[in-house]
């Protein structure tokens, strides 16, 4: 059975786009390594099945020579630089290859101190976009099989890393659909909106997919974990998974880069995105804070300015 | 002489059925997703897709209460659910993929311990398997075992037929039972030329050369390999037909509250952690290849079964693209 939703249509953006963006990561990551700069780039790899990638540590010339760029490389790949993932990596500088949502997270994880912008070689790539969850991989990227997020995307060409692969072709005008979304969230009532999340959270099987995928969520005891005391119910039920859901969004306000990946690997298609963009767009409106591709000294919640809007406080 | 069954007399069934007062659980649509859930009605059945989470969780439901506690006068008092209110259920439209699962579970839930929440629900359900004739790139049954119309864990089995309907097979006594109670929906004869079945383009797996490579096999490299990039979720075992570990916790206030048992995950950081703060499996690559362990040696080891009946939903589902066909295929290289 095809488990995608997509159907038949154009192709969207010209496939040499990626090959071209393949090429030049290859040549990056083959030179930095024989080079002997970083003792491992994380890229992308294909997947057995047509059309599929996954994350790589590269740590040969070989390995780096079979690295791709495709509409198949989702993941977020600054998530192996944060201290939850680092252990996958070898000591030393690395190299990572970033799409500009990817390097809003880097820069985010440097500002957090995280790590230092000299211990990482950054290869930006010039991204068109990426498959949505679901998609039928093997089937070239269509508007329908696009990622939400890449629809409304401000930074497909990333600004500030040591290189940057491919280029930009000319992209379609889409329609933003998760704006739309957010905006029909945002005219509920209060009542409507606590239904139409009570509906999504109760769907939520707490494989918390959404917690591990995230590069700033690298707790080292997610308050989620702890039993003794207890915070959150570990069990998939309302209680729990609404109190989960509600941390996960307070702790990344004015952190989460809008990568979106907790949305794409739900299994259960909670939208966790909307969430995460209200949040950014709380701190935009009372903070007039940004997550940016460059690393920024104070996030909007760790930092006190004397005009900042306290109407909250009651 | 076969019986045949029309797509409309299937939906009639299921409300047969639902009007008898019995569960009834097929795949049906939820907003985005199909899943296993109970049916209000027979037109409700999505035979068309495979549901996103397996059929384990009509035996092994992702949380349940396993006793209830509250402290009243000084006195505390607690109770066990009762399981005689375990409804009688009708699982329908079951790939074969899923419908031997529960039994393959059986053995662990029989071991040295019978496990009555999940030994009653057997029991009490009726299995209406179903051949398959749609899989994707991810599907891989051929490869350990099973086949589209593998009638393994079914008590009634439908074969779709040419010009809609199916063929039906009783296997045993509940499946007749049910047959016999309902006998006026299913018709003598009929075309009972079956659909072409959905047969996996896969490299086939020896069972057994794997089973032995990953005895001789603990520590190696591949590990490391494959599972460096394995992001520690529970995606893959929750949504597995097979997987079947839980934790135990206590839920509640200090006047009353409720112990449950929900689903757990060998992936997770802190499955195996200490209450010393000792980790056996410290790292992501072995706690990944404890999956494959259970899978293809320790439960063939104890019960002579694989842990995996080719569903691929830990495939399509994988938020770092793990293909665990891909790294069978390298072990069976291997051995």
């Amino acid at each position: 059975m095809t488990q995608g939703q997509q159907t038949e249509s154009t192709p969207l953006v010209d496939p040499a786009c990626y090959a071209a963006a393949t090429a030049a990561i290859r040549a990056e990551a083959v030179r930095l390594l024989e080079a002997g700069e970083v003792t491992a780039v994380v890229g992308y790899r294909a997947g057995r099945r047509a059309g599929s990638a996954m994350p790589e540590v590269a740590t040969t010339a070989e390995a780096a020579a079979q690295l791709i760029f495709t509409p198949g490389c989702q993941n977020n790949l600054a998530l192996f630089l944060s201290k939850a993932k680092r252990e996958a990596l070898p000591k030393g500088k690395v190299a990572v290859v970033v799409k500009g949502c990817d390097l809003r997270a880097l820069a985010g994880l440097i500002g957090e101190s995280q790590l230092k912008r000299d211990e990482v070689h950054v290869i930006g790539v010039a991204c068109p976009g990426v498959y949505g969850a679901g998609a039928d991989l093997a089937k070239p990227l269509a508007a329908e099989s696009l990622a939400r997020k890449c629809r409304e995307c401000k930074v497909h060409l990333p600004e500030g890393t040591d290189v940057v692969a491919g280029t930009l072709p000319p992209l379609p005008d889409l329609a933003p659909l998760e704006a739309e979304e957010l905006a029909r969230l945002e005219a509920m009532t209060p009542q409507e909106r606590w239904a139409f999340w009570t509906e999504q959270f109760a769907r939520c099987i707490r494989c918390l997919a959404c917690r591990q995928v995230c590069p700033f969520c690298f707790c080292t005891q997610c308050l989620c974990d702890r039993n003794r005391p207890q915070a959150v119910d570990t069990s998939p039920r309302p209680a729990g998974n609404t109190a989960w859901h509600i941390v996960r969004a307070m702790h990344l306000a004015g952190r989460c880069a809008g990568c979106a990946e907790c949305e794409r690997v739900c299994p259960m298609d909670i939208p966790l995105n909307l969430l995460n963009r209200k949040m950014a767009q709380e701190l935009f409106e009372l903070y007039g804070f940004e997550t940016t591709m460059q690393p920024q000294e104070q996030g909007a919640l760790t930092s006190y300015r004397d005009g900042d809007d306290q109407s909250f406080i009651k | 002489m076969a019986k045949t069954l029309s797509l409309d007399n299937l939906h009639r069934l299921v409300d047969a059925l639902l009007q008898e007062g019995v569960r009834v659980v097929g795949p049906k649509r939820t907003g985005t997703l199909t899943v296993y859930a109970p049916l209000t009605r027979g037109e409700e059945l999505e035979l068309n897709e495979l549901p996103r989470r397996s059929a384990k969780e009509t035996f092994f439901p992702p949380c349940e209460t396993i006793l209830s506690f509250e402290k009243r006068d000084g006195r505390t008092t607690v109770s066990d659910p009762d399981l005689d209110r375990l409804p009688e259920t009708v699982l329908i439209g079951v790939r074969p993929c899923d419908a031997a699962a529960p039994g393959i579970l059986d053995a662990v839930f029989s071991w040295d311990y019978d496990d009555p929440f999940f030994l009653e629900r057997r029991k009490r359900t009726t299995i209406i398997g179903i051949a398959c004739t749609s899989s994707d790139d991810a599907c891989f049954c051929t490869a350990v075992g099973l086949t589209p119309d593998a009638r393994q864990g079914s008590d009634l089995f439908l074969v779709p037929v040419e010009g809609g309907g199916f063929a039906v097979e009783a296997l045993d006594a509940k499946g007749s039972a049910l047959k016999e109670r309902h006998a006026a929906l299913f018709t003598a004869g009929g075309n009972t030329v079956p659909l072409p079945l959905a047969e996996p383009k896969v490299e086939p797996l020896d069972l057994e050369k794997i089973r032995a490579w990953l005895d001789g096999n603990f520590e190696h490299p591949l590990w490391k390999e494959i599972a460096d990039r394995c992001a520690g979720c529970g995606a893959c075992a929750f949504l597995c037909p097979a997987c079947h570990c839980f934790d135990i916790v206590d839920e509640g206030g200090e006047g009353s509250g409720c112990r449950r048992k929900h689903w757990d995950a060998c992936g997770f950081g802190k499955f195996t952690m200490h209450a010393s703060a000792h980790n056996p499996r410290d790292v992501q690559p072995q706690r990944y290849r404890n999956r494959i362990m259970h899978k293809f040696k320790y439960y063939r080891d104890k019960f002579g079964q694989t842990l995996c009946t080719g569903c691929g939903r830990c495939i399509r589902w994988c938020p770092v693209g793990i293909d665990i066909k891909a790294v069978l295929d390298e072990i069976n290289k291997k051995s």
